[in-house]
């Protein structure tokens, strides 16, 4: 008897949805909740786990091959089984209840239960899922125990991380600033497109700008000068997006610098607090904080246009936070905004930037959005002119916190600086109410601790 | 004026040691010390001969049980002044082996107080009066004398610090040693083996107080039950002197007791020693309690003088020096470096039992927020500490619950300092409790309870 895999319904507005990447070949044993292949819809991109233990008898949905939901994409049994062809691979009729994966009694030999109940001693280690395209060409790294215990948690590929240890060893410090750089929300316009893998970028320190990263390996056919390759979904979506926003908003840009010198001060005093919690504090939590306060101040930025004329106000702050992917990019947003303080924002900005590169969005978890932050700042960029988030009206761009000479009371002094701007819809904000904004956004960050 | 790349003032483990390696790179070293051998307190009033007196009284103490083993050797007895001697050569010795090292290394070695006399020279005064060495770079380390406390000062005859103890001809009678620190409880150990009548009186509420607490308590048993008085969480009030000796006053939270004793140590830390070194010629910074103020790279506030060893305020250990003086010259030279981990060296404390620890104690990870799991495991269990006839004490392993990563490692028992060093790769390496008891360790030895207490962090220790 096997199991069918079907392809899982992701949201409510969720019709179909297509087959990125198959984890597993037919013939490979996999375990009950393994990833099993990767999906793409209209919303979100997913890891989809197997249904049940035993091996992958067929494949039935190929990559790159679109389904409704609840299509039989392939069949998990025992070694040697056939699969069972007279179970029909169409959707199933609407409404019927999607079937319950039920795990197929077929090991041979029964594992050794403890009589008494086990010690929690740690099980044994397993590859990490890849987390970006696959296996690929993974060059050896070197690295601590801990960090393997890490970044298998965390869903890292070491091979990313640049090792400060002695011949290029990867540290705990260093997969834990990946880490929490990673957390921090990137992007150049969002949700426009972006060259750099997140995964590359180095750890920087506060001023320090990134080295550029390599971009993707592409490989060309031999003999070839060019290579061809179909768009992602999320790349079309991404695409159509972007010339739709530009085509429906009167996009204007403005510029102010923030003196970051407060808000560092700020983290450094409650940094070991947040660790304690198990939240990393990360710059974009600040951020997010001032931008929620100022949305309350100023509530034409957090609003939307409907139709020709009708303006939208929104009562809840639906904060989007831009996150690179290897694969792309996605806006998760955090709900509610306006009802967090510090250690809120920083922990839902970190679980969906996490769930985000894992691959665990729900398609709630990206909808709804009033108003979105992205940081190409993380890449090094001073500044970003980005591309509104449609149907929001604005959107705040975050450069790079760099040491800056300025002058204060005419002398000169060295001060963490960074750029902000806000992209905005003038078909509904004014120049005046855009700076005002964002003067507040500074005003807030530069608010003495 | 003799012109170097680097001048070097002090030859202690910081200081000789940073030579050695400045030699190793090609860099023309001088080095400079006052007393008439190389080597510094670690050498002639430290390490060297405190732990020759060490082993001496350990093999005293196993010779008093050589019965157990059937061994009849017929009576038994120190001669202190052999125990000196051998003590001596040992020394003398090792101090040759320095100035060999010296001679390999092509460093010039001037004999006589250094002093920083501007920002590139060293004035040397010895024997012969005075003379001016140039140096592109200058090490400060130039180490650490014992502390006194405001009220109890040294006589050097009956109120002892460490270095008089060491000269010692006698065995006293009885001992009583102020602080309980590494110095303390050694010199405790050694003259309890020795048959003095050993007390000793702690401020803080526990012996070795930078220790875990479970290794304090267990070392104060251990001490009690060898004889060893021990009062914590308590102060000497008065000390008068007396035909034979002193009496101290002792108030343990509010109980008074008096105590009658022929020599008193007072080891309650030490000072650095940077009075007079010129710091002032160049506007070096100190904190305020005299230690020369440095980055992780040991540089002090004037970028081509660096310090390292006792003079700052890292932990008062050899090897802690030698690393640092490694580093200062690695950096100065402008090879690759990697600033010292201090929560990753070792610690050892050679009193009998052997105390040894690296890394973060129980009770200062839970601080740091871990949720810490510990494995412990004790010597009585493990068949080679019998044979040693040694089963007291415990491997201690301090992990993080989330990963199960070592975060310290805590031994008291037979040869606790010996066996540390797989603690201190380990942690060097962000090990994980796993990779420990994934390791095959020989049987039978010693360091198969850090095996078992690695094994007991999730509560499987198979011999037990």
């Amino acid at each position: 008897m096997s199991t069918d895999v079907i392809m899982p319904q992701m949201g409510e507005s969720i019709a179909e949805g297509t087959v990125t990447k198959w984890l597993k070949q037919v013939g490979d044993g996999v375990k009950r909740d393994e990833p099993l292949f990767e999906i793409s819809t209209d919303k979100v991109d997913a890891e989809i786990p197997a249904p049940a233990e035993g091996v992958l008898l067929e494949i039935i949905v190929n990559e790159g091959e679109t389904v409704p939901i609840n299509t039989v994409v392939a069949r998990i049994g025992a070694e040697g089984e056939v699969p069972s062809k007279e179970t029909p691979s169409t959707p199933e009729p609407a409404g019927a209840a999607q079937p319950e994966p039920t795990p197929t009694p077929t090991a041979p030999v029964a594992p050794i239960v403890p009589v008494t109940p086990a010690t929690a001693a740690p099980e044994p280690v397993t590859a990490p899922p890849p987390v970006a395209e696959g296996p690929a060409e993974q060059r050896p790294v070197k690295s601590s125990p801990v960090v393997r215990k890490i970044a298998e948690e965390h869903g890292v590929d070491i091979s990313l991380v640049e090792g400060t240890g002695a011949g290029g060893r990867v540290t705990k410090k260093d997969i834990m600033e990946y880490i929490e750089q990673s957390k921090m929300p990137t992007a150049g316009a969002a949700p426009g497109p972006l060259q750099t893998p997140v995964a590359s970028v180095a750890p920087p320190a506060p001023g320090v700008s990134p080295p550029p990263s390599p971009a993707p390996q592409i490989s060309f056919p031999a003999g070839e000068r060019e290579a061809r390759e179909k768009m992602s979904i999320m790349r079309k979506k991404i695409a159509e997006h972007m010339i739709r926003s530009r085509k429906t908003s009167a996009h204007v840009q403005t510029w102010q610098e923030c003196d970051m010198s407060n808000v560092m001060k700020r983290r450094d005093a409650l940094k070991e607090q947040f660790e304690r919690e198990g939240v990393n504090l990360t710059y974009t939590a600040f951020i997010a904080e001032a931008v929620v306060r100022s949305l309350l101040a100023y509530p034409s930025v957090n609003a939307s246009l409907e139709g020709e004329d009708t303006i939208v106000y929104h009562k809840d702050v639906n904060l989007g936070i831009a996150v690179a992917l290897d694969w792309g990019l996605i806006v998760p947003v955090v709900k509610q905004a306006q009802q967090m303080n510090l250690l809120g924002l920083s922990t839902a900005i970190n679980d969906l930037a996490e769930r985000a590169r894992t691959k665990r969005l729900s398609v709630d978890d990206v909808q709804g959005g009033t108003f979105t932050i992205t940081n190409p700042g993380v890449f090094g960029s001073l500044m970003g002119a980005p591309i509104i988030n449609q149907p929001q009206v604005a959107i705040l761009g975050v450069g790079v916190i760099k040491k800056r000479p300025v002058v204060i009371d005419d002398a000169i002094a060295i001060r963490p600086i960074m750029y902000l701007s806000l992209s905005f819809d003038h078909r509904l904000i004014d120049g005046a109410g855009a700076a005002k904004y964002l003067a507040h956004v500074v005003n807030e960050l530069e608010r003495p601790v | 004026m003799k012109e170097f790349q680097l001048v070097i003032i002090g030859s202690g483990p910081g200081g000789y040691v940073s030579a050695i390696r400045a030699g190793i790179l090609g860099i023309k070293t001088a080095l400079v010390e006052k007393d008439p051998f190389l080597g510094g307190t670690c050498l002639h009033r430290g390490c060297i001969p405190t732990k020759a007196l060490l082993h001496t009284a350990y093999l005293y103490d196993e010779f008093k049980h050589a019965a157990d083993h059937g061994l009849e050797a017929g009576s038994l007895s120190v001669n202190f002044a052999k125990v000196h001697k051998r003590k001596t050569v040992i020394v003398r010795k090792l101090s040759k082996g320095i100035e060999y090292l010296m001679k390999k290394r092509k460093v010039e070695v001037f004999t006589g107080k250094g002093v920083v006399f501007d920002a590139n020279t060293v004035s040397v005064a010895g024997a012969d009066g005075e003379e001016r060495i140039r140096g592109d770079y200058v090490i400060l380390a130039t180490g650490s004398t014992p502390s006194q406390l405001p009220t109890i000062v040294p006589d050097h005859k009956t109120i002892l610090d460490s270095d008089d103890i060491l000269a010692l001809e006698t065995i006293p009678k009885s001992l009583a040693v102020i602080g309980a620190g590494a110095v303390g409880v050694e010199f405790a150990s050694i003259f309890n083996s020795f048959g003095s009548d050993v007390s000793i009186i702690e401020l803080l509420p526990r012996v070795v107080p930078l220790e875990d607490e479970e290794v304090s308590q267990t070392l104060e048993k251990s001490f009690n039950k060898k004889g060893i008085k021990t009062y914590t969480s308590s102060q000497v009030t008065s000390i008068d002197s007396t035909s034979g000796g002193a009496k101290l006053k002792v108030d343990t939270q509010g109980e008074e007791t008096e105590l009658e004793t022929e020599k008193v140590l007072l080891s309650v830390g030490r000072r650095p020693l940077t009075d007079g070194i010129g710091l002032d010629s160049v506007g070096i910074q100190t904190d305020d309690r005299g230690y020369v103020q440095v980055n992780e790279y040991m540089q002090t506030n004037v970028p081509h003088v660096y310090a390292i060893g006792d003079i700052v305020r890292t932990p008062w250990l050899a090897h802690v020096a030698s690393a640092e003086g490694i580093l200062s010259v690695d950096h100065l030279s402008g090879k690759p470096v990697e600033p010292i981990d201090y929560n990753k060296t070792p610690s050892c404390t050679y009193c009998s039992p052997e105390v040894a620890s690296v890394g973060l104690t129980e009770k200062e990870a839970a601080e740091r927020g871990y949720t810490v799991k510990t494995g412990r495991f004790p010597f009585s269990a493990i068949g080679k500490a019998m044979i040693l006839g040694e089963p007291e004490g415990f491997v201690k392993i301090i992990s993080d619950e989330k990963y199960g990563e070592v975060l310290g490692v805590h031994i008291m028992g037979p040869k606790a300092t010996e066996l540390i060093a797989e603690a201190c790769v380990g942690l060097r390496l962000e090990t994980t409790v796993e990779e420990i008891f994934k390791t095959v360790h020989a049987h039978p030895t010693l360091s198969e309870a850090m095996l078992e207490a690695a094994h007991n962090v999730y509560g499987e220790a198979i011999h037990i």
